[in-house]
C-alpha cells in the first residue's frame, strides 16, 4: 500500500480555482472541445441565424411597405400575416397552393405505394428474373432530377395553352386537353414515379429484414397465404410503410422543379411556386410568412416520422436467424413479373430519358422524318435565335454554368463532408455532453426545413450587409454557404455513424504511443474514415448537382448552375436546349452514383434516400 | 524504471451515480508485474486508463517517479501522448489502414528515430513476439492471438518505461491464452518494464502478477502477493472471489446447525466473527481431534480430471472439497468433514479478516 503523506490528502479537498486549472489544463491538452464550440458557432450563424432571421422577416414591416403598413422598416407588423392567411388574396397565396400541395402529395403517395409496392416485393422476396438488375435499375428515377419528367411530359403532352414549340402528341394529330398537359394530374404522377424508388427501398428493406420464421410460425398454425399477409406480414411492415408515405410527403412538399414547369401554364401553384413568385415579385414579407408556414409543416411531418420510428423500434423482428433472404418461387407468373418490372422501367426511365433525348436532335418535335432531325442543338453554329447561337455544348453560358455546378457543389460538398466527420468526432470524443447533442441537433434542423424554404431564409439574412458580412447575394459564396448548410444534415449523420463505429480506442492507443491531436487527425482517424468520407463527400454531391429548389431562390444570372441555367432556357422556351442541359444533369448524377457505387462497394442508391 | 504512486484518487462520472474509483491509494514498485483484478464494473479499467491519461480524475494525484502527472490540487495533467507509456488494448485497438510494420514502427517515427534503427528495433520485438513473417499484412488478415501480439509489439517498440495492459488475453481461446501468459511473464523478465495489468480472471492474476490489487465496487480491497491474497485474504469479498471452486462460506448469523457448530467451535477465540470460510482443499474427509469437524453426507462427485470436487451436505448447507486423491466414497455414503484450525479463515461481523482468531490459531499455522 502507499504511504500518503498528510499534506497529500489536502488534495481531496482541492479549492474549486485550482480544480477549473486541472480542467482547464486537459481542455488545453484537447482541442476536441475547442473545435466543438468553434464549429457550434458556426452552424448557428449558418443555420439557426437565416431560420431566425426569416420568421422575424414575417413579422416585421420590409423595406417598400412602409406606405401600405403604415409604419416604419423593421417595425413589428401583423400585415404579412394577414395578408397571407387572412385577406382577399389570401386564397390565390396561401390557402389555394396549401390545398394543392396536400392533395398533390396525398396523391403521389397513394399512386407511389401502388405503383412502388409491387416491385418491393418481387425484389424483396420472389425469384423473379433478374432481381439484382432491377434493384438498381428500379430506383434510377429517384437519381434523376425530378423535373427531368417534367420536361419529357411537357415534351409530349404540350398543348397550345402556351406558346413555342408543340408538344408531340399535337404534331401527331391529338391535342391533349389542359388537364392531361398541365397541373395536378401531371405534377401528380411525375412524382408518384420520382417517389416510388423510396417505397421500393423503404418497404423492400423492411421485407428482406423481416423474419420469415414468423411466416412460418403461422403458416404450421393452420394459416392461409393472405390471412399470413393480413395478420402478420402487413402490421409488422406498417411503421416501414408509414414511414416511407411520410418522408414522400415532406419531400413533395419542398418540390419546386415539377409544378414550376407543369404548373404555371394553368396557374396551378404549390406552396413552394407561390414562395418563389412572391420572392421573384419582391414580396419578402409575404414570402417569409409562406417559407415559416412549410418549415412548420416540415416540423411536423418528420415529428410524425420520428414518433413512428420510435413504434417501429418496439417490434424486434431485424437480425435475426429466420431473417436471411428466402425467395418464394413464382412458378408460371416469373415472366409475368419480370414483364412488369421491365414495364415499369420503360415507363419510368426509359420513355422519359428516350423522349428528351430525342427531342434534342429534332427541328419540330414529334415530327419522325429523316430531315427532321440535326444535332444543331448541340453542336451547331450560327443558329436564328437570340440568346443562343450556338449549340449547347458550344454555348459558353453552359460552360460557364457547369464550373460553377462543379465548384460550388464540389466545395460545399468537400466542406460539408470534413465537417460532417468533424461532427461525428466531437459528438463522440467531447466529455462536454451538452456540445454533442447541440451539434447533432443544430446540423438536423435543416432536414426540417425544405431547400426553398431555407434559401429564403438566406436571402432573408444575406441580402444585406449585416455587420461584417457584405451582403452576399449574387454572389456565388451564398450558393456555396446554403448548400454547405443545406448538405450538414446527411454529412453530420454519416460523421457520426462513422466515428461511433470506429470507437474510440484505435485513436486512444496513437495517443498513448505519443501522437498529438493533429497527427491522429491525418494518421489515423481521417486514413481510417476514408469511405466514410468519400461517401459523405460523394452523396451530398449529387444531390447537390441535380438539386433546383434552393439555387432557384439564390442564384442570378452571373451564378447560373446547370440546373437555374437549364430552368432559364425553359423559361425562354427553348426546350431542346433546356432538355439536352437537363440531360447533362441526368448523366452527371447518374454516373456520379455509379462512381461512388464503384468507389465504395456499397449500394449508394439506398444512401440516397435522405 | 520509475514506480507509480496513485493518491487519494477519486473519479466520478457524474449524473449522480456512485464514484467509478473511490479514494484510491496505491503503489506500483518499480519493475513490478501489477494486477488489478476484480469483477467487471469495480473500476479496474478506469483505475488503468487514469495512469494512462485517458480518463481524468475527480480528485487525487498520479505521480510516475518523481514526475506530477496528473493533480487535481495543483491543477497539473500531462496528456497521454506525453507520458512515455505503453497501452494495450483490449480490442487490441491496430489501426486497420497500415500494415503491421507500420503499425509496430509507429511510435518509433514519431520520435523521429533514424531509420537503421528504427528497423532494427522493429525487427528485434517482431522476432521475440514471433510475428515478423507478417510485416507486410493488414491487421485484418491475422488470427486474434497474432494480432494481440501486434499489440503488444507497438507497444514494446518504443520501449515503454510502463506497459498497461487491459484485459489482453480475454479475447483469445484458452491455449493461446496459457501461450501467451508465459510470453508475458517472459518479457516482463526480458524488459524489466513496469507492468499495470488488469483483468477480471484470478487464474490469470495468480499465474502472472507479482503484486496483486483487488478491487470491488470503486474501492481497492487487497494489495498482496497471490499467495497472500489467496492464504490471507483481507476481507470476505477477497475470499470469496479468489479461489475455484469458490471458497465454502459459513454466515454465523445464519442459523443453522453448520452455523451453530462453527460458531460453538470458536467460542472464545473470536467473539466478533461472523463468517468462517472454507477452502475446498483444506477440507478432508476423517480429520482428527482439534478440528473443526462435523456429519455430511456426499451428493456428488465430479472428476475434473487429475482432480475431483465432492460435493457435501451438511444439515442443509451446501460444501464443496478438492483433492488430488481419488475419493473413496460415493453419492449417498454419510462422511465426517475436518478442517484444521489454522486453515480456518474467520472474518469480523464488518466483513474484515478477524485478526483475533489469526492470532488464536496462529499456533498451528507454525507447523
Amino acid at each position: 500500500m502507499s504511504v500518503t503523506s498528510p499534506d497529500r490528502t489536502g488534495a481531496k479537498a482541492a479549492a474549486p480555482a485550482r480544480r477549473l486549472r486541472y480542467r482547464l489544463r486537459i481542455a488545453a491538452s484537447e482541442p476536441t472541445t475547442l473545435i466543438g464550440l468553434l464549429m457550434a458557432a458556426l452552424f448557428a450563424y449558418l443555420i439557426v441565424v437565416p431560420i431566425v432571421s426569416l420568421l422575424f422577416d414575417a413579422v416585421q414591416v420590409q423595406l417598400g411597405d412602409q406606405r401600405r403598413t403604415g409604419a416604419e422598416v423593421g417595425s413589428f407588423t401583423w400585415y404579412y400575416l394577414e395578408r397571407t392567411f387572412g385577406s382577399r388574396v389570401a386564397h390565390h397565396l396561401f390557402w389555394g397552393p396549401l390545398v394543392n400541395t396536400l392533395t398533390v402529395a396525398l396523391g403521389a403517395i397513394v399512386l407511389a405505394m401502388a405503383v412502388g409496392g409491387t416491385p418491393a416485393r418481387l425484389l424483396a422476396r420472389t425469384d423473379m428474373f433478374g432481381r439484382r438488375w432491377f434493384a438498381t435499375a428500379l430506383i434510377v428515377p429517384y437519381m434523376l432530377p425530378a423535373w427531368t419528367f417534367a420536361l419529357a411530359w411537357t415534351t409530349l403532352f404540350k398543348n397550345r395553352t402556351v406558346g413555342g414549340q408543340a408538344g408531340w402528341l399535337e404534331t401527331l394529330g391529338f391535342a391533349p386537353p389542359d388537364w392531361l398537359a398541365y397541373g395536378r394530374v401531371p405534377v401528380t404522377i411525375i412524382l408518384a414515379l420520382h417517389y416510388a424508388p423510396f417505397v421500393i427501398l423503404l418497404f423492400g428493406n423492411a421485407l428482406r429484414r423481416f423474419d420469415s420464421q414468423l411466416e412460418d410460425s403461422a403458416r404450421i398454425l393452420g394459416a392461409g397465404r393472405l390471412t399470413v399477409m393480413r395478420q402478420v406480414v402487413l402490421p409488422l411492415m406498417r411503421p416501414a410503410l408509414m414511414s416511407a408515405m411520410v418522408l414522400i410527403f415532406a419531400k413533395c412538399l419542398g418540390e419546386f422543379g415539377v409544378p414550376y414547369v407543369l404548373g404555371l401554364p394553368v396557374a396551378f401553384d404549390t406552396l413552394a411556386t407561390s414562395l418563389y413568385q412572391n420572392i421573384a415579385s419582391r414580396q419578402s414579407g409575404v414570402a417569409a410568412v409562406l417559407a415559416g408556414a412549410i418549415m412548420l409543416i416540415g416540423v411536423i411531418t418528420l415529428t410524425i416520422d420520428a414518433w413512428l420510428m420510435r413504434e417501429a423500434r418496439r417490434f424486434v423482428t431485424v437480425g435475426s436467424k429466420g431473417s436471411m433472404d428466402r425467395l418464394s418461387p413464382l412458378g408460371g407468373w416469373r415472366w409475368g413479373a419480370t414483364g412488369f418490372a421491365a414495364l415499369m422501367f420503360a415507363l419510368s426511365v426509359g420513355l422519359p430519358l428516350l423522349t428528351l433525348a430525342l427531342s434534342t436532335v429534332m427541328k419540330v418535335p414529334g415530327r419522325f422524318a429523316l430531315d427532321n432531325f440535326t444535332l444543331d442543338y448541340w453542336i451547331g453554329t450560327g443558329l436564328n435565335t437570340v440568346a443562343l447561337q450556338t449549340g449547347i455544348l458550344l454555348s459558353p453560358d453552359l460552360w460557364n454554368a457547369a464550373w460553377n455546378s462543379l465548384r460550388i457543389v464540389g466545395i460545399a460538398s468537400l466542406t460539408s463532408g470534413l465537417l460532417g466527420l468533424l461532427v461525428g468526432y466531437v459528438v463522440v470524443r467531447t466529455p462536454f455532453r451538452p456540445l454533442g447533442t447541440f451539434l447533432r441537433q443544430v446540423t438536423f434542423l435543416p432536414y426540417l426545413v425544405p431547400g426553398i424554404a431555407f434559401a429564403t431564409a438566406y436571402l432573408s439574412l444575406f441580402a444585406v450587409p449585416r455587420g461584417p458580412i457584405p451582403a452576399l447575394y449574387g454572389t456565388w459564396v451564398i450558393l456555396m454557404l446554403a448548400l454547405i448548410a443545406d448538405q450538414m444534415p446527411y454529412a453530420s449523420r454519416a460523421g457520426i455513424a462513422a466515428m461511433t463505429q470506429l470507437g474510440k480506442d484505435p485513436e486512444e492507443a496513437a495517443q498513448v504511443a505519443g501522437a498529438g491531436w493533429l497527427r491522429r487527425m491525418v494518421s489515423i482517424v481521417i486514413p481510417i474514415q476514408k469511405g466514410a468520407l468519400t461517401t459523405g463527400v460523394l452523396l451530398p454531391f449529387i444531390s447537390g448537382i441535380k438539386g433546383l429548389s434552393l439555387f432557384v431562390v439564390l442564384a442570378v444570372p452571373s451564378t447560373d448552375v446547370l440546373t437555374t441555367f437549364s430552368l432559364r432556357l425553359v423559361d425562354y422556351h427553348y426546350t431542346q436546349a433546356a432538355n439536352a442541359v437537363v440531360l447533362i444533369i441526368a448523366a452527371l448524377a447518374y454516373f456520379g452514383a455509379l462512381l461512388g457505387q464503384k468507389l465504395t462497394r456499397s449500394n449508394l442508391a439506398e444512401g440516397l434516400g435522405g | 524504471m520509475p514506480r507509480i504512486n496513485l493518491m487519494g484518487v477519486r473519479k466520478s462520472y457524474g449524473g449522480g451515480g456512485p464514484n467509478a474509483v473511490e479514494a484510491l491509494d496505491l503503489e506500483i514498485a518499480d519493475g513490478e508485474f501489477m494486477c488489478l483484478l476484480g469483477p467487471s464494473g469495480c473500476g479496474k479499467t478506469t483505475t488503468l486508463r487514469m495512469i494512462a491519461g485517458l480518463e481524468h480524475l475527480s480528485d487525487g494525484e498520479i505521480r510516475v517517479g518523481a514526475r506530477v502527472v496528473d493533480s487535481v490540487g495543483e491543477g497539473v495533467f500531462v496528456p497521454p501522448e506525453k507520458r512515455q507509456m505503453g497501452l494495450v488494448f483490449q480490442s487490441y485497438a491496430l489501426w486497420p489502414h497500415l500494415t503491421i510494420e507500420r503499425n509496430t514502427d509507429f511510435g518509433l517515427r514519431l520520435r523521429n528515430v533514424p531509420r537503421a534503427e528504427r528497423e532494427a528495433r522493429v525487427t528485434r520485438v517482431m522476432k521475440t513476439l514471433g510475428i515478423e513473417a507478417y510485416r507486410d499484412r493488414y491487421p485484418s488478415q491475422l488470427s486474434g492471438g497474432q494480432q494481440q501480439r501486434v499489440a503488444l509489439a507497438r507497444m514494446l517498440a518504443v520501449n515503454p518505461e510502463v506497459l498497461l495492459l487491459d484485459e489482453p488475453l480475454s479475447n483469445l481461446d484458452a491455449a493461446l491464452r496459457l501461450e501467451m501468459r508465459a510470453e508475458l511473464k517472459r518479457l516482463h523478465r526480458e524488459f524489466g518494464t513496469t507492468i499495470v495489468f488488469v483483468t477480471h480472471d484470478q487464474w490469470e492474476a495468480m499465474t502472472l502478477a507479482t503484486t496483486i490489487a483487488v478491487m470491488s465496487q470503486g474501492r481497492l480491497q487487497q494489495v498482496g502477493s497471490p499467495n497472500e491474497i489467496y492464504d490471507r485474504p483481507a476481507n470476505r469479498f477477497v475470499a470469496q472471489f479468489v479461489g475455484n471452486p469458490p471458497i465454502n462460506m459459513i454466515d454465523l448469523a445464519a442459523g443453522t446447525p453448520l452455523a451453530v457448530s462453527a460458531r460453538r467451535f470458536l467460542g472464545e477465540r473470536s467473539p466478533d466473527a461472523g463468517a468462517v470460510g472454507l477452502r475446498p482443499e483444506a477440507i478432508r474427509l476423517g480429520g482428527e481431534a482439534g478440528d473443526f469437524a462435523g456429519p455430511a453426507e456426499v451428493t456428488g462427485v465430479l472428476p475434473t480430471g487429475g482432480s475431483w470436487i465432492v460435493e457435501l451436505e451438511s444439515d442443509g448447507a451446501k460444501l464443496f472439497l478438492t483433492t488430488h486423491q481419488p475419493p473413496e466414497v460415493g453419492p449417498g455414503e454419510r462422511v465426517r468433514f475436518a478442517v484444521r484450525p489454522e486453515a480456518l479463515h474467520v472474518f469480523d461481523r464488518d466483513g474484515s479478516r478477524s485478526a483475533v482468531a489469526d492470532a488464536a490459531f496462529a499456533h498451528g499455522r507454525m507447523n
